[in-house]
């Protein structure tokens, strides 16, 4: 099996600073078409427009991205805190059926106690 | 009988970026002559008419500043080498021409001739001549990045020549939307670098169907745990930016980015589907979006138009296009255990190849999809009734295990 070295890119290679490409314009401009239609809460506050390095750019697609993550899984914790409101119907339902029972277990004994007590001979 | 499509099961597709078949991978004319490379005739006359002929000399990074022109015109006059006439013929001899509209500067143009010596290149070139590397891998249309990614998604760009990135509404699906829709359902994936640089071109579906997407570091635990969906779609990471792990250098290959970068990517794409438990059942093709203005020697055939037409406004020509051409030809490796080594295709294809492809393998017979899909090939037979060996790339009857690696 064949091994093969790969080099690394120089430290020199990174440069956030670099002018923004127009591959990333457009996307910049289809994420902020996409952050318009987000709830305000998510907006960020960069002007697009003014981005005009790589390093900027990628700031707004970070935030766009997350926030539109957010946004779903926000929709989706939503969803869920409506539809589990039958569940503590349920459970109260439950814990009335065992307090009940509890009840009656308790009745039970106390009178069974107290047969006993009754059935005690006096000392 | 073809025991590698009988446990195929995931297929995995690398989109680069912006990089020219002669410009990464010509130099292996020399190292297997079957491989439709560079040869020492080969040229583009300046704003002189003096021949500069293509040569080894790329360099990883700040040679090709500006960005060479890609848009429609550019590419149009690249290919037709400033002809308007109509009757007017494809010979790729407007490369440098183009390159010099945008300085004036005859020194520099010369650069978008140069291409990469073998060396420089050892992931790429390594996997180009160990697995199935195809000679006639052309982007979709003579454009831009956003149009020629759409075909890799949807089998078409709705007749857009531009950089437009909204599809919706549209009358064919997504790759993604067919297979999670099929009954029995499929899975899917469209793994982006991390969220700092997001995905390319399809906001559609980021917007109303997150649950598709991953990240690449989810893609490396999604190998290693033997997780992998039916289909995965894998973005670079297209911006140099910061992260929690430091400093994230671009890896697409767009220039003027580091094309290093892009290698050490690519080898841990391949090591990660190499190591892990799908390996056999895996197919993983790396694909170029586009030429990214740089010069390649290949006329763009002809091919059966789309259903939709790009006005003369539209592609800044004044011609309108009908999507009857490809564009220029690009990169294309598979990469699979059950691949001979030194695998050459000649047959034809573009990035509707793509879905046409995982559609017949995962889903047969499907309907509706565009007219430049439905005439696309397909780079994986589909494992259902007779397979025509001399289609089938994944031949081999036993595994092979001499794969290569690569130290990263």
């Amino acid at each position: 099996m064949t091994i093969i070295q790969v080099p690394r890119p120089p430290k020199s290679a990174f440069d956030p600073d670099r002018p923004v490409s127009s591959l990333l314009k457009a996307q910049m401009e289809y994420l902020h078409e996409a952050e318009k239609r987000l709830p305000s809460r998510y907006h960020s506050e960069i002007y697009v427009n003014a981005v005009k390095t790589e390093g900027e750019a990628a700031k707004y697609i970070r935030h766009v991205t997350e926030a539109i993550h957010a946004a779903h899984l926000d929709a989706a914790f939503a969803r869920m805190r409506v539809i589990p409101k039958r569940k503590p119907v349920i459970e109260i339902a439950a814990v009335a059926d065992e307090q009940a029972e509890r009840k009656a277990a308790i009745q039970k004994k106390r009178s069974g106690k107290k047969s006993v007590r009754k059935d005690r001979p006096k000392t | 009988m073809a025991p590698g499509l009988d446990k195929l099961q995931h297929i995995v597709v690398l989109m680069m970026e912006n990089r020219s078949f002669d410009h990464m991978l010509g130099s292996l004319k020399a190292v297997n002559a079957q491989i439709d490379g560079v040869t020492p005739d080969l040229s583009n006359p300046d704003t002189n008419g003096n021949p500069v002929q293509a040569q080894p000399l790329a360099e990883f990074q700040a040679q090709l500043q500006p960005d060479p022109d890609h848009h429609f015109p550019a590419v149009d006059l690249q290919i037709f080498g400033g002809s308007t006439e109509p009757n007017r013929v494809a010979n790729m001899q407007g490369f440098v021409k183009s390159y010099f509209n945008q300085q004036k500067d005859a020194g520099h143009s010369q650069k978008i001739m140069y291409y990469f010596a073998q060396n420089q290149l050892p992931v790429l070139t390594t996997l180009a001549l160990q697995f199935a590397v195809f000679n006639r891998w052309f982007a979709s249309i003579p454009g831009p990045t956003i149009c020629n990614r759409a075909f890799a998604h949807y089998g078409t760009s709705f007749g857009r020549v531009d950089m437009n990135l909204i599809y919706l509404n549209e009358p064919f699906k997504s790759i993604y939307d067919r297979l999670i829709g099929a009954t029995p359902k499929h899975t899917s994936k469209l793994y982006y670098y991390d969220t700092t640089s997001s995905t390319m071109e399809i906001t559609n579906l980021l917007q109303n169907q997150p649950e598709l997407f991953g990240t690449f570091a989810q893609f490396l635990d999604d190998c290693a745990k033997g997780n992998l969906t039916d289909y995965s779609f894998i973005e670079p990471n297209f911006n140099d930016h910061e992260s929690d792990s430091g400093e994230e250098v671009a890896n697409d290959q767009h220039p003027d980015h580091n094309v290093q970068a892009g290698e050490l990517f690519i080898a841990q794409i391949y090591n990660a589907v190499k190591s892990s438990p799908l390996w056999p059942n895996t197919a993983l093709l790396i694909v170029y979006d586009e030429h990214g203005g740089i010069y390649d020697h290949v006329i763009p055939p002809a091919c059966p138009p789309d259903q939709f037409t790009a006005s003369a406004n539209d592609t800044g020509t004044g011609m309108p296009f009908a999507f009857d051409r490809l564009g220029v030809r690009v990169p294309a490796i598979l990469v699979s255990p059950w691949i001979p080594a030194g695998t050459v295709v000649n047959r034809v294809f573009d990035h509707a190849s793509i879905p046409a492809t995982v559609t017949k393998f995962f889903l047969g017979d499907y309907s509706p999809r565009s007219p430049r899909e439905t005439n696309a090939d397909v780079f994986i037979e589909p494992n259902s009734g007779a397979v025509d060996p001399a289609r089938n790339l994944l031949s081999l009857d036993v595994m092979r295990t001499d794969c290569p690696d690569f130290d990263v």
